[in-house]
């Protein structure tokens, strides 16, 4: 046996140091040489915004996980051979699958024997998503060796830490407790104890319902605020949109030519997605029929309705608002080739 | 002058408000297959909705009635749309396939003739 | 004098959004798909709302707000369970 290959998917994680350790160890004695590939996906790509100070922090954690290597190696008189690569700078990641195909398609180009998967992967900013990543990774038939790491205080981490838990109980309180007196009376000290006590119960069972995200102390309210923005642009649109479909379904030989198109949106699942895929329903004209991971499947109404949507213009605001002014600045999906237009029974 | 331009702001609201009511319901009627529908159904309907509500609010007046009226007008924006994708998408789970301009030539006119007669 | 003809164009409008109410009934009776039956209840459920504020406003009885509330909450309700419901394998939103 004259080699072995190793691909090593990391993120920053807590464990990603013990998933370097394991993937070296594990490794066969009889192997002369081994081959690792350590890789990082990146979530985003390259020329979005977001995207350079991900590929910056890719490249530190790349080059400390080759010295750990080199480190744990040294024990052994076999040769050692890293090769380091940052993966899906040129497409946009999104779901398990996508991640499970990438590395699917760089093991058959280098020819990998095993991927070494740290439990705790977690590439970009989406929640933990290891399970799925599994299933996925099963689906395609790649092997993988979950490495054993010991999880510090993993309980709490499920649960999130202490300020996190606090700012969702915090931000539910307050939203609940507004609607309760919004719709009862607030000078009435009845409402004003019996909303508290409402409020309290809904905040502590709810909250990590509502955001299955983390709250950013700063950058939610901001977010909140540049969505009262969105709102009267969203407004207008849409009266906009109305009158145009008004026209076309009141003349008597109602001109419209229904297709559906696929349109790969760039905006994380989750607030994000639902936003857009809302306001693109909203609008007449277009409807979102289903919306698998950033893929959205859009059946539109009258040409003039496609080409806005192909324009990407709802798309730039719902970004505007969760990634601010540079976040909105990204080619329409006409022009990155995110758009198609589907057969109906190609649902 | 204030009341008046109020009298006037309400009439108005509530004409297009009837107007896109009227707008979806001719859609409902005439549009041939569930997804076309759905865009009068749930969007166009949901403009009028929101107009006549945003009329009742204003009607109300500066009372604490007129946040219910508010909080209706949100709460049908919100929900609306929801429910119209939830029905698209059990449509399209369950197999119903739309009508494109592939299919549109040789089926479109069948649903449309009769359709036409009922709404002139 | 205003508040008595608006009242009137309140009951007006609320009357007109029932015959429009009627004309979606016509969709709902018609079908022909269960999805088809369940958008046209669904705008009816909106519909009824709307002439529920009308009536608040054209009777000045400020409480059928209430209803129109949980009048809508409710028509919310019912077309996701019965979309949910019509999809076997489960899993609409």
């Amino acid at each position: 046996m004259a080699a072995e290959r190793v691909l090593v998917p990391l993120s920053d994680t807590v464990t990603v140091r013990q998933t370097v350790g394991y993937a070296v160890q594990s490794c066969p004695g009889e192997a002369e040489t081994l081959e690792f590939h350590l890789v990082v996906a990146l979530p985003y790509d390259t020329e979005m915004p977001e995207g350079q100070s991900l590929t910056e922090d890719a490249e530190r954690l790349l080059s400390k996980a080759e010295s750990w290597v080199r480190e744990d190696a040294s024990s052994t008189n076999v040769t050692i051979d890293v090769t380091t690569s940052v993966l899906g700078d040129d497409e946009y990641l999104f779901g398990p699958r996508d991640y499970a195909r990438t590395f699917d398609s760089y093991a058959a180009a280098h020819d990998i024997d095993r991927l070494v998967l740290d439990p705790e992967y977690q590439p970009g900013t989406t929640a933990q998503m290891l399970q799925p990543l599994e299933r996925e990774l099963e689906s395609v038939g790649l092997a993988y060796d979950e490495a054993p790491v010991e999880r510090p205080a993993r309980h709490e981490r499920l649960a999130g830490d202490g300020a996190e838990r606090f700012d969702k109980i915090f931000a539910m309180f307050w939203i609940s407790y507004g609607f309760y007196l919004v719709l009862g009376d607030p000078t009435y000290w009845f409402d004003l104890v019996t909303g508290a006590a409402v409020a309290g119960i809904v905040a502590v069972s709810l909250a990590h319902v509502t955001f299955t995200f983390p709250l950013d102390r700063i950058g939610s309210p901001i977010r909140t605020l540049r969505f009262g923005l969105y709102v009267p642009y969203l407004l207008f649109e849409i009266v906009k949109a109305n009158l145009a479909i008004s026209l076309v379904i009141l003349r008597p030989s109602m001109p419209i030519r229904p297709t559906m198109t696929r349109v790969n949106a760039r905006v994380r699942s989750g607030l994000p997605l639902l936003a857009l895929a809302n306001s693109i329903t909203l609008t007449p004209g277009t409807l979102t029929v289903r919306a698998d991971d950033q893929r959205l499947i859009i059946h539109t109404l009258i040409p003039s309705a496609r080409e806005d949507l192909f324009e990407g213009s709802l798309e730039r605001a719902v970004r505007f608002v969760f990634h601010g002014r540079t976040g909105a600045r990204i080619p329409t999906p006409e022009e990155r080739g995110d758009t198609e237009i589907i057969r109906g029974d190609d649902l | 002058m204030i009341e008046q331009l109020r009298f006037w702001a309400i009439i108005i609201l509530l004409a297009f408000g009837l107007f896109f009511t009227f707008v979806s319901a001719v859609g409902v009627i005439r549009l041939p297959d569930i997804y076309a529908r759905a865009h009068t159904a749930s969007q166009t309907d949901t403009l009028g909705a929101g107009l006549a509500l945003a009329a009742v609010a204003l009607a109300l007046g500066w009372d604490s009635m007129t946040i219910y009226a508010v909080l209706l007008l949100f709460f049908v924006f919100i929900t609306n749309p929801t429910a119209a994708h939830a029905i698209a998408r059990s449509a399209a789970e369950s197999g119903i396939v739309p009508l494109t301009d592939e299919t549109e030539v040789d089926v479109e006119p069948d649903p449309s003739t009769p359709d036409e007669g009922d709404s002139q | 004098m205003t508040a008595d003809l608006l009242n009137d164009i309140f009951l007006v409008t609320a009357a007109l959004f029932v015959v429009l109410a009627i004309m979606m009934f016509y969709r709902a009776v018609a079908g022909p798909t269960t999805q088809d039956r369940l958008l046209a209840v669904n705008v009816l459920g909106t519909n009824t709302v709307v002439i529920l504020a009308l009536l608040a406003a054209g009777l000045d009885e400020p409480w059928f707000l209430d209803i129109a509330l949980i009048y809508a909450l409710l028509n919310f309700l019912m077309a996701i369970a019965i979309s949910k419901f019509t999809v076997e394998r489960g899993g609409v939103l």
